[in-house]
């Protein structure tokens, strides 16, 4: 159990860490708090240790997601890719302080609240047109995101403006391959299909500004529907 | 007339007070007493500097290595310095965020903790210009020479502000 002494200046691996700092969520691999930091708003996530790891990994593993996250928040800022500032990498507690996007609403959220209202969908249409625009961007830089969904995408407010931010990098990873980012819009199909049923119309625009943005899609839509053949309880049979 | 003090939230026993000073005849003789640490504070360039977080970020990453051992200077007011550069070339980064022998403005950062308490007076007292409020800072800073410096993207400034695209660089550079 981390000792007082090395603590000292780290981010608390226990709960409740630093003073002000509040619990936002807990995930399978991070905690995240909310506080404030150096005067400003920050979010800290903190990639806490897994016991059932064992811990040449588990340490290897934290700080490789923790930098790889940091180094590709910076990558997508640099690419004109809206996504939090980093203000601080605490590469002993695996923590990150970023800048905290207040009155966020998750694309999940949005979405599931338009549809739940029953009101005017247009507006969806156009957020499906701005991810796809924004995820075709950041394929072109060869940023995979690895983990898309729509609760890694956020809308500052008001909402209706869909100005996206996209977070959680920590399984990102650079590549130009057409098949990683096939699998990365994969994986945003099904989770995006799953949690927002009876959407398949709103994915396919997606998909086709994705299509009509990125220079390089259509090795990528190909690799999709490979993939997609490919997935669970799918016949591979010729 | 006002410095500026902000408790580190993540060292709770250490503050940092930042002062500001204008039309500073005595640049070279102030320098000199920095290197001998006659004045223990990082004296920094106020044109490279577009808003307080910008140090503030720059010290708590210093102050947290430093408490770890692990700075890639050595002192805790040389990593502040170098903390500010967007890369990693330690003497670039003195050169280019520290104070010349010239230079007619100086920040002084000041670190305050369990083992070490300021002497604001004193240090006020050598330097030879005018103690002026933290709100100057706009009039000093050299934008286009800022933005030279931390090389940001068209695009970039498009999502953000120019401090944003600052600390991003700053806080990331030894992995990015």
């Amino acid at each position: 159990m981390a000792g007082g002494g090395g603590e000292a200046g780290a981010c608390a691996v226990f709960d409740p860490p630093l003073q002000g700092l509040q619990l936002v969520q807990q995930g399978a691999e991070a905690r995240l708090y909310r506080g404030q930091f150096l005067g400003r708003a920050a979010v800290v996530k903190l990639r806490f240790p897994k016991r059932y790891r064992h811990p040449a990994l588990e340490e290897r593993l934290s700080r490789r997601r923790t930098a790889q996250e940091a180094r590709s928040l910076l990558r997508c800022r640099r690419a004109g890719i809206s996504a939090p500032v980093v203000y601080f990498v605490d590469y002993i507690s695996n923590c990150i302080y970023l800048e905290d996007i207040i009155g966020s609403t998750t694309v999940r959220d949005y979405i599931t609240s338009v549809l739940q209202s029953g009101k005017d969908t247009s507006n969806l249409f156009l957020l499906a047109e701005k991810i796809g625009e924004v995820l075709a961007r950041m394929h072109d830089e060869d940023l995979i995101h690895g983990d898309l969904t729509t609760s890694n995408m956020l809308l500052r407010p008001p909402v209706e403006e869909l100005d996206l931010v996209l977070i959680d990098f920590g399984l990102s990873f650079i590549s130009g391959l057409p098949e990683d980012k096939g699998v990365d819009l994969y994986v945003l199909e099904k989770a995006f299909l799953s949690t927002h049923p009876n959407t398949d119309t709103l994915f396919e625009a997606l998909l086709k500004k994705y299509s009509t943005t990125s220079k390089k899609s259509s090795p990528v839509i190909k690799k999709l529907d490979e993939v997609r053949l490919r997935g669970r309880k799918r016949s591979m049979v010729g | 007339m006002q410095h500026f003090t902000h408790q580190l939230e993540l060292f709770p026993d250490c503050s940092v007070t930042l002062v500001l000073f204008n039309d500073v005849k005595n640049a070279v003789a102030l320098r000199k007493k920095a290197m001998e640490g006659s004045i223990d504070g990082a004296l920094i360039n106020p044109a490279m500097i577009v808003d307080p977080f910008q140090i503030l970020v720059a010290t708590n990453k210093a102050v947290h290595l430093h408490r770890i051992g692990k700075m890639k200077t050595r002192t805790l007011n040389a990593e502040i310095i170098f903390n500010l550069s967007p890369n990693n070339n330690i003497s670039d980064a003195l050169k280019k965020f520290g104070i010349s022998d010239n230079d007619s403005a100086v920040i002084i950062v000041l670190i305050e903790d369990k083992e070490k308490t300021v002497n604001l007076e004193g240090i006020i007292s050598q330097v030879e210009g005018q103690q002026v409020s933290l709100a100057e800072l706009n009039k000093i800073t050299d934008i286009a020479k800022v933005k030279k410096m931390y090389k940001l993207t068209p695009q970039e400034e498009k999502i953000g502000t120019l401090l944003d695209g600052i600390i991003c660089r700053m806080s990331t550079k030894d992995i990015a």
